[in-house]
């Protein structure tokens, strides 16, 4: 197995305001990664186990659909950015072959480590690359990738707009792009529950099985920031990508994103 | 997401099933011989695809269809009315069940099905909620028995198949690979041309100077 593992780039020179969200917080955006990479330092190891009791084990059927969606081929070289303990890289791992190639990035090296470990011990190590990478600044050559996912990750990047712009380099012409993220689910009455469970007991089930409520608490704030739906469609438009849709999943709690470059 | 919900089960009630007939010789012969082939089961009830992926001895089960060696499309109702004694051809032909692509590996896929022991219908139930439970039992009993007879019927009728002329579909893969070699070998071409074009710039010019 390859595995590459190189520094997040981050260049002095850059455009971007000097503050920033970081849950309902204002921070200075220099600040933002630090303290996003000590979340996910914080509950890598317990990653796994969080997901399934906090979403009920419907983030694998999340995930299916993603799969489903993207359509991959054997051969295909696919960009599981933001990648973590690397679900969607083991599947695409299997669909792609010998023949292809699966790049699991992220720009946090604990759940680089975690993901690691699982798809080693999952028997998956013929075609999977692992590179430590900040979404903003890929350190992949153009037109490199046939897909590019990025599954719950582009919440916690800093500069959305800049990530978007560096995917598009990244994929080939006629290659696309699958953002699968939480949103605004579609009826109020929904979204009153889900915010009633995103901030009482969410936080609650971290701190009790994590011993971590203050990061959990940062994954719901950070998930009431992102921009909605119809948003992010009009941000992916403007980096470049054509035929930007998206489906709503579990009432709008999760939506799919997907556009292509052609 | 019902497809996901279901394609989630049957990874999980086939691989249980590898796994306890893992010493199967047939099993694991065909595993090998499948790896990295897809099919793709269009069922007209359940309007998406099931398509199953050979991967390191497991499967995959995903609606991935553009991976997709070999389709069978049919309906359960279909499926129900072929009967024991009702050639495959003839099914074929009635428009009762169609397969495009690559025959041979359907033939080794329904040989699989047929090698593990699965209690579909209550393996299934236990893991699906909210798929209408007659359209469970016909899968789960439809499925298995006829892929099984299928797959007798596929070896008794290829010749008698040829004959009828059924014209077996190329897969989109296929037509995919095809572009490619053209794409590659019209690169090769043109490199050549430009090849022989500059070798008779240079003739020509020592003719001249001659
Ligand atoms: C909630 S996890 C999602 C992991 C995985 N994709 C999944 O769906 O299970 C978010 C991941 O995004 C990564 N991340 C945060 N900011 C990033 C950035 N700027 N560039 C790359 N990865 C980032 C984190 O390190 C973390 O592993």
């Amino acid at each position: 197995m390859s595995a590459q593992e190189q520094s997040p780039s981050s260049p002095a020179q850059s455009n971007e305001p000097e503050t920033t969200h970081f849950g309902f917080q204002t921070v200075e955006t220099k600040e933002k990664e630090s303290k996003v990479a000590g979340v996910f330092h914080s509950v890598a190891q317990q990653y796994d186990v969080m997901n399934d009791l906090m979403s009920f084990g419907i983030h694998r059927l999340w995930k299916r659909f993603t799969i489903d969606a993207s359509g991959v081929r054997p051969g295909n070289k696919v960009l599981d950015l933001a990648g973590g303990t690397g679900d969607l890289t083991a599947k695409f791992s299997r669909l792609v072959g010998k023949d292809g190639k699966v790049v699991l990035a992220d720009i946090n090296s604990s759940m680089l480590k975690v993901g690691r470990d699982k798809l080693r011990d999952k028997g998956l190590v013929q075609n999977i690359e692992y590179v430590q990478a900040n979404a903003q600044y890929l350190p992949f050559e153009d037109n490199s990738f046939d897909i590019v996912t990025i599954a719950f990750g582009l919440r916690n990047v800093t500069d959305k707009d800049m990530a978007l712009r560096s995917i598009y380099r990244v994929l080939k012409p006629g290659g696309r792009l699958l953002i699968l993220e939480f949103s605004k689910p579609e009826h109020e009455l929904l979204n009153k529950a889900y915010d009633f469970y995103s901030f009482n007991i969410l936080p609650k089930i971290g701190e009790i099985v994590a011993k971590d409520g203050d990061s959990y608490q940062y994954l719901a704030e950070s998930i009431r920031m992102h921009p909605a739906q119809e948003k992010l469609k009009s941000m992916m438009e403007e980096a470049g990508f054509e035929q930007a849709n998206y489906k709503n999943l579990t009432g709008g709690i999760v939506a799919l994103h997907k556009g292509y470059k052609f | 997401m019902p497809q996901q919900k279901l394609s989630m089960a049957l990874e999980y009630v086939v691989n249980q099933a590898l796994t306890i007939n893992s010493a199967h010789k047939t099993s694991k012969l065909k595993l090998t011989t499948l790896e990295q082939k897809t099919l793709a089961l269009h069922l007209t009830e359940l309007n998406f695809p099931l398509c199953f992926t050979c991967h390191q001895e497991k499967i995959l089960v995903t609606g991935n269809i553009d991976s997709a060696d070999c389709t069978i499309t049919t309906s359960l109702k279909a499926l129900k009315t072929i009967k024991e004694n009702h050639a495959l051809t003839q099914a074929i032909k009635d428009d009762l069940l169609d397969i495009e692509g690559d025959l041979k590996i359907a033939q080794a896929f329904m040989a699989l099905a047929e090698s593990i022991d699965i209690d579909w219908q209550s393996e299934l139930a236990k893991h699906i909620g909210d798929i209408p439970t007659y359209k469970l039992t016909q899968l789960a009993h439809t499925i298995s028995d006829k892929l099984m007879f299928a797959s007798k019927q596929i070896k008794a009728d290829a010749s008698e198949w040829l004959v009828h002329e059924k014209r077996l579909l190329v897969t989109h893969r296929e037509c995919q690979n095809f572009i490619d070699d053209i794409g590659k070998v019209t690169a090769q071409i043109d490199k050549l041309s430009l090849r022989i074009q500059t070798l008779e710039q240079i003739s020509d010019k020592t003719q001249e100077e001659v």
